[in-house]
């Protein structure tokens, strides 16, 4: 800093200041839209997102290896630039932007807050190394999970929905979620079981999550209780992220099988198919914070019925009092708001699964959101305050008319999730505007969910593109025959093959085949003719015990 | 072993093997070590290299006298050699049934969406309406191009994009918000060669202002989740957008000829 004092005014920038000019145009282009131009977090788009884009004003991050309260390491900022924070709309510049332009902006960010230039900068914790995942340390875990009541915010299942849900606010007072502890995928620091770790230690400074390694150090806890937990943690989500597939595959079983209640243990068999919801941002009013990421879809038929067991999980079961507060924080702070100003209310839960009225021929079908006047969608409606579900006809999210008629529908909420059964005959009551399901060809199927607790409703939700659902046939016989007939075919070839090969060893002096005793086998002859001659004689296949003529 | 590495039989069973390990993960995966970028060879291309490797083999194996035999003799010791009896009957119940898994693979009912061809850029119309009033797309110009207005057309395209295009069409414009996911098709990505660097100005416009909907039949509008956006924004809004597009992606539109 001293060298860069005693230049005059309007002289050559230093090499520092050079790289913070750089900085600065990189993060004007790419961040300030977001993060604000003065790092603020109040950017234009700031106001469509939760959690809110950082403000690096307040020197607060919450992806760290140092411990809770202190500033980060270069290398920590660092990450979560190249790597972005999953679960949230950061995303990551390693592939977008150059080394040099990323650590510039690096040294730009930490230009917003005035103690980076004056503090040293800390050292990083002393992680170690896992220890071994084993049965015994996820049940040591899990007790401990419920010892220091972590399932206040994410609930005793881990799908955070925990009891203080509807009060917790990060430190600018914006509504926050509890992690959802079995989608590891969406942890903002990472879902290795290292990762959860270092979050447990450190803390995520700016929210809810305190750090534990004051306490570590102070007695309280030891670190292999840490990292019991951190393997219980990781042990409540997957292995794998869910992978997406276009097409649900409904099963047949016998006559009479299909399950009629959601916890029916038949489900449990039934493959799960994970369908992505986003948030509903094309129909006003549009909604840019919807509660719902997704639904696992279940399906089976019986060549009469078919139903559809749909899990997706939901902080609460709508209308409860307690989220009010939720709701009316949430409608504060959400942009934009479009048509008539929107109140907390007691608001059921709600789910939708939609269907074009007719399997189309090719292509072409409704338009996704619902359809269109020209072409109108066939759904299922269900809502958490009513039993049964209805069918429906819309032509667009905002005309929707009920048609006669009911469909089967169980529903249960536990623990954090929500689980519905739909059933209904492949052939309608009554074909006027209601889909004939047909068996053995791909049909259309898409869903909409509401999470009333979140103020949703009407367009205000999530929705999921189309896909298809293939109700299984009988395979044809030639499915099992063609196998048979192939191995036949290849079998008998090969024996053919092996009987012609020896035949020609004999007939060339060999005479050795289907000799029981390898010792008087004598070596094979290098100079005999392979090709051209049939031997001619009659010898059968490799084991016949006849000799040779 | 090293009787092995000198039989040609072995020899070709490397080579082969070998081939085929570079070919279906070497080619994607090596180069990126590198630093440079790659992709996975399809299976028809596979199939190809490996009958040309298969060949280039033979050749090698028969074009001369003794190694033609040595190459042929592990074959035939299996074929006659009483020592080999138990491999003999290993193979002919192996090789039939690897046959009748791959028929069985060929002929079993699939689970498959029926495929989906879709333009994505079809063709425009020569007129559109936005707001009431009518416009001829071929000549039409972004009123942003105009001197001394560029700064103002960036300004406001940046706070509408942020605000509205940004989730599903990313912070960096290579169509990777974060709602993309969620849509199929894909939203498309705004920068590089292929996308609206092939594009007139006024064809963007239309593009931005009748959103899938707007688009003809080949487009697949019945699936798109671009919205009509004339419906949130005004014809000066999205002749900034589409301005600013451009200037962010650091691209240039296709102009109109001279006349």
């Amino acid at each position: 800093m001293a060298g860069l004092l005693v230049l005059p005014n309007g002289g050559p920038l230093t090499a520092q200041e050079a790289d913070l000019e750089r900085g600065r145009e990189v993060y004007d282009r790419w961040c300030a839209s977001c993060h604000g131009v003065e790092g603020d977090g109040l950017g234009p788009a700031a106001g469509y997102m939760l959690p809110r884009p950082r403000d690096f004003t307040r020197g607060l991050y919450q992806i760290r290896t140092t411990a809770g309260g202190e500033i980060p390491t270069d290398d920590d900022i660092m990450r979560m630039i190249d790597e972005g924070m999953p679960g949230t709309t950061m995303p990551g510049w390693q592939d977008q932007l150059s080394r040099r332009d990323r650590e510039a902006v690096k040294d730009y960010i930490k230009s917003f807050y005035a103690p980076f230039e004056t503090m040293a900068e800390p050292e990083p914790l002393d992680f170690g190394r896992a220890p071994r995942a084993t049965a015994e340390r996820i049940e040591e875990g899990r007790i401990f999970y419920d010892s220091i009541e972590c399932w206040q915010c994410h609930g005793d299942t881990g799908r955070g929905y925990g009891s203080s849900g509807p009060e917790l606010e990060d430190d600018r007072g914006y509504p926050i979620r509890a992690v959802d502890l079995t989608k590891n995928w969406k942890f903002n620091g990472g879902g290795s079981v290292e990762e959860i770790y270092r979050r447990l230690r450190t803390g995520m400074d700016g929210t809810p999550m305190p750090a534990f390694s004051d306490l570590v150090d102070a007695g309280f806890m030891t670190d292999d209780q840490l990292w019991n937990l951190a393997h219980f943690v990781r042990s409540l989500a997957p292995d794998d992220r869910p992978r997406v597939r276009e097409v649900i595959r409904a099963d047949k079983v016998e006559p009479g099988q299909v399950p009629r209640t959601v916890g029916d243990e038949t489900w449990e068999e039934v493959e799960k198919f994970f369908i992505p919801l986003v948030a509903q941002i094309i129909i006003l009013p549009r909604w840019f914070d919807p509660a719902v990421d997704g639904v696992w879809v279940q399906a089976l038929h019986d060549g009469e019925e078919i139903a559809l067991r749909l899990t997706w999980h939901d902080r609460s079961q709508s209308p409860d009092p307690a989220w009010m507060q939720w709701q009316e924080r949430v409608l504060e702070v959400m942009e934009p708001v479009e048509g008539d100003p929107v109140e907390p209310d007691p608001r059921p839960d709600r789910f939708a699964v939609q269907f074009p009225p007719v399997i189309p021929d090719g292509m072409e079908r409704p338009y996704f959101l619902m359809g269109n006047s020209e072409r109108p969608v066939y759904l299922w409606q269900w809502q958490s305050d009513r039993d049964g579900a209805e069918p429906a006809r819309a032509r667009g999210m905002l005309d929707v008319e009920t048609l006669s008629g009911s469909i089967e529908a169980d529903a249960q909420w536990e623990a954090g999730r929500w689980q519905l059964v739909l059933r209904r005959n492949l052939e309608p009551s009554d074909s006027e505007g209601r889909l004939h399901f047909e068996t053995g060809t791909p049909i259309p199927i898409a869903f909409f969910a509401w999470d009333g607790d979140n103020a949703e409703e009407g367009p205000r939700g999530s929705v999921s593109s189309w896909f298809f659902i293939y109700l299984s046939e009988d395979p044809p016989p030639s499915t099992y025959v063609a196998p048979v007939v192939a191995f036949l075919l290849t079998g008998g070839l090969g024996l053919v093959v092996v009987a012609r090969a020896q035949r020609r060893e004999r007939a060339l002096g060999g005479g050795t085949t289907g000799d029981p005793d390898p010792a008087v086998h004598p070596p094979p002859h290098d100079d005999h003719r392979d090709d051209g001659a049939d031997g001619g004689g009659d010898s059968g296949p490799e084991d016949d015990p006849r000799p040779p003529p | 072993m090293r009787d092995y590495l000198r039989h040609p039989f072995w020899q070709a069973i490397a080579v082969f093997v070998a081939s085929y390990v570079l070919i279906k993960w070497g080619i994607p995966y090596i180069p990126p070590l590198l630093g440079f970028s790659s992709a996975m060879v399809p299976s028809s291309v596979i199939i190809q290299y490996m009958l040309t490797v298969g060949v280039g083999i033979l050749v090698w194996v028969s074009d001369n006298e003794a190694r033609w035999k040595r190459f042929k003799e592990p074959i035939r010791n299996l074929l006659v050699r009483p020592e080999r009896r138990r491999a003999r009957r290993v193979f002919l119940v192996l090789v039939p049934l690897l046959m009748a898994f791959v028929t069985y693979d060929a002929v079993r009912p699939k689970v498959t969406a029926p495929a989906g061809l879709r333009s994505v850029h079809p063709a425009n119309p020569t007129s559109i309406t936005v707001n009431g009033e009518s416009l001829v797309l071929e000549g039409l110009e972004n009123p942003f191009r105009e001197e001394g207005r560029e700064e103002e057309g960036y300004e406001l395209g940046l706070e509408i994009y942020y605000q509205n295009c940004m989730p599903c069409h990313g912070d960096y414009l290579d169509g990777q918000g974060h709602y993309a996911h969620g849509y199929n098709p894909l939203p498309l990505p705004l920068r590089g060669g292929g996308t609206i660097a092939q594009l007139t100005e006024s064809y963007v416009f239309w593009r931005i202002a009748k959103g899938g909907p707007g688009l003809p039949r080949e487009g697949a509008p019945w699936n798109s989740a671009m919205p009509a956006w004339e419906a949130f924004l005004t014809p000066e809004e999205m002749w900034a957008v589409t301005f600013f597009l451009y200037q962010q992606a650091g691209i240039s539109p296709r102009t109109w000829d001279e006349h």
